[in-house]
């Protein structure tokens, strides 16, 4: 069982980096013979109404927040792996250092904070990466102290001492029976978190500005995120308008985001 | 040592009030280029060095740190630059705040409830809650929009409209990334630890009421997650407002954002900071509250 979703989760992952990857460097030209069709007359998810294929907007949203997402889990699971190694290093004023600067760190609301590091930054150095970091930084306080108190439970300094009177190695000690077995669901879960609060952050804030008329300020112009996909597609709950398929193409990306961070939580979860 | 924790905590949220315009300021003189033009790029605004003198820029950082703060503990956050041009910032901020601190409220009035269903649920309604709590704020702020924006029409910004704006807010917060489900599965889960203590079934055989005896024990727990829930809340409730046009601060550091309208961000920022703190505060109290009584007690009879 958990196998099968580390594996459905991985191949989610992979299948958004494949997207990413295929993101062309802009839009194809419009053809208005080819407005609006839907998935079945446009594989595989239908067009806009410049007859431009949601494909296209699918992949560059994928290129706009894949990378700087699993970044930022990336960084928070590597900061809650350095506070569960450190309680079990028993380095107590360490511990109690990265405690305090995580108190400080983590009273600060995130979302206020990110949209101050996007407003001090030059229009044209706006892109997902430091709204990511700082989201990273801000999210990495609650990993760090979950997984202290992870590595406390099974013992912190006396379950290394435990091991090491057994001859085990320190990498071993360490790498396999602090990280991988006993912290590994922390920071799988939390690393996934991070990526898919990221990826939402993206999209919340490319969406608001899309409603608004502004350009995002978590991308360049020239490419579309999966905000514009939402943007097309709202219109269509309120009026009769072709782009049901557009918002459904938005939805179902972030849901596939939800998943993969779900699925990879769920396979990294102790037995 | 019961008090040092709640105490560093006090000084902390002492503290995050001038953090976040310190951050701004570290901010502004550590990337490239000078902090004039970064709060206002010169293609927005015309000279430079006039912005410069009035916004105390070219005094380095801690001389715009100090003369912002001595400015705002005045009550002068200076006038807004594009936001709503001309009008003080003060009054931008305190005509906002009400909503956004009833909004804030009301959620944590849910999540607190949601903490009290908690102790009692069984896992079927935590499955359930977990179901709808797994959508993002931004999904589920974009669905009420819809629904507000279908059920009222060209009338959306109407009294009762703006009625119905503030209960979907306070609903897609509650229900949004996991807050209410993480609530009733947090206190669920704390709950059921503790009943599982020798002490507490020590307490049931003698014929004591369970929660009495888990509360002092519990309480800094369930407060410490409240706050974690309300901080989410307070970050979620920026793309909320933004989304349900709800006229809270959250909008207001949003349009400040996408206008680059420094002023304004400076004192949303700090409202949200200011916020935090409070929490942080209320977070030291229960603790501090929960420490003093459980020195205090019990008294044991006789002894």
């Amino acid at each position: 069982m958990r196998r099968g979703a580390a594996l459905a989760g991985g191949a989610l992952l992979l299948g958004l980096l494949a997207l990413a990857a295929a993101a062309p460097e802009r839009l194809p030209d419009p053809d208005p013979a080819r407005a609006s069709l839907g998935p079945a007359a446009a594989p595989p998810f239908g067009t806009d109404p410049r007859g431009r294929p949601l494909w296209a907007y699918a992949a560059q949203g994928a290129a706009v927040v894949v990378l700087p997402s699993v970044a930022a889990g990336a960084l928070v699971a590597g900061s809650a792996a350095g506070a569960g190694l450190v309680r079990c290093a028993g380095l107590p004023r360490l511990d109690g250092a990265l405690a305090a600067l995580a108190e400080v760190v983590g009273s600060l609301p995130r979302l206020p904070m990110v949209l101050v590091v996007a407003l001090v930054l030059p229009a044209d150095a706006r892109s997902l990466w430091p709204l990511a970091a700082a989201w990273a930084a801000l999210a990495s306080p609650g990993a760090m102290d979950e997984a202290a108190a992870a590595a406390e439970r099974v013992g912190g300094s006396r379950f290394v001492e435990a091991l090491r009177a057994h001859g085990f190695s320190w990498s071993r000690v360490y790498l396999w029976h602090v990280l991988a077995l006993n912290l590994r669901p922390v920071l799988v879960r939390q690393g996934a978190e991070t990526a898919a609060a990221v990826t939402f952050l993206e999209v919340a804030i490319s969406w608001l500005a899309a409603r608004e008329d502004h350009p995002s300020l978590a991308h360049p112009e020239r490419v579309r995120s999966w905000a514009a996909l939402l943007d097309m597609g709202y219109p269509s709950l309120l009026l009769d308008v072709p782009t049901g398929h557009a918002l459904g193409l938005g939805l179902g990306l972030c849901g596939v985001v939800l998943g993969a961070a779900r699925l990879l939580a769920a396979g990294a979860a102790a037995r | 040592m019961t008090l040092l924790r709640p105490l560093a905590r006090l000084a902390v949220a002492g503290a995050l009030p001038i953090l976040v315009p310190a951050l701004v300021a570290l901010a502004l003189w550590a990337l490239p280029g000078d902090p004039a033009s970064i709060v206002c790029p010169p293609g927005l605004c015309a000279g430079s060095e006039g912005l410069a003198a009035r916004w105390h820029l070219d005094r380095g950082p801690l001389g715009f740190l100090w003369s912002w703060a001595e400015a705002a503990a005045a009550g002068d956050l200076g006038r807004s630059w594009r936001v709503m041009t001309g009008v003080p910032v003060a009054e931008l901020v305190g005509a906002a705040a009400p909503v956004t601190l009833t909004l804030v409220a009301a959620t944590g009035g849910l999540l607190l409830a949601g903490a009290g269903l908690g102790a009692v649920a069984g896992r079927p309604l935590r499955a359930a809650l977990a179901g709808v709590g797994a959508a993002p704020a931004v999904v589920l702020a974009l669905l009420a929009s819809a629904a507000v924006d279908l059920r009222f029409g060209g009338d959306a910004f109407g009294p009762e409209a703006v009625a119905w704006r503030l209960v979907a807010a306070v609903a897609v917060l509650a229900l949004a990334d996991g807050a209410l489900s993480g609530a009733v599965a947090g206190a669920g889960d704390a709950f059921a630890r503790e009943r599982a203590e020798r002490y507490v079934l020590a307490a049931r055989l003698r014929g004591e009421p369970e929660v009495p005896n888990l509360l002092p024990n519990l309480a800094p727990a369930l407060a410490g997650q409240l706050r974690a829930r309300l901080l989410a809340v307070l970050s979620g409730s920026v793309i909320v407002e933004a989304a349900l046009r709800v006229d809270g601060v959250g909008d207001l550091l949003w349009r400040a954002a996408l206008l680059q309208d420094f002023a304004v961000m400076m004192a949303a920022a700090t409202f949200y900071a200011g916020l935090a703190a409070a929490l942080l505060g209320l977070h030291a109290a229960v603790e501090g509250a929960t420490g003093w009584w459980v020195r205090r007690a019990p008294a044991v009879e006789g002894a």
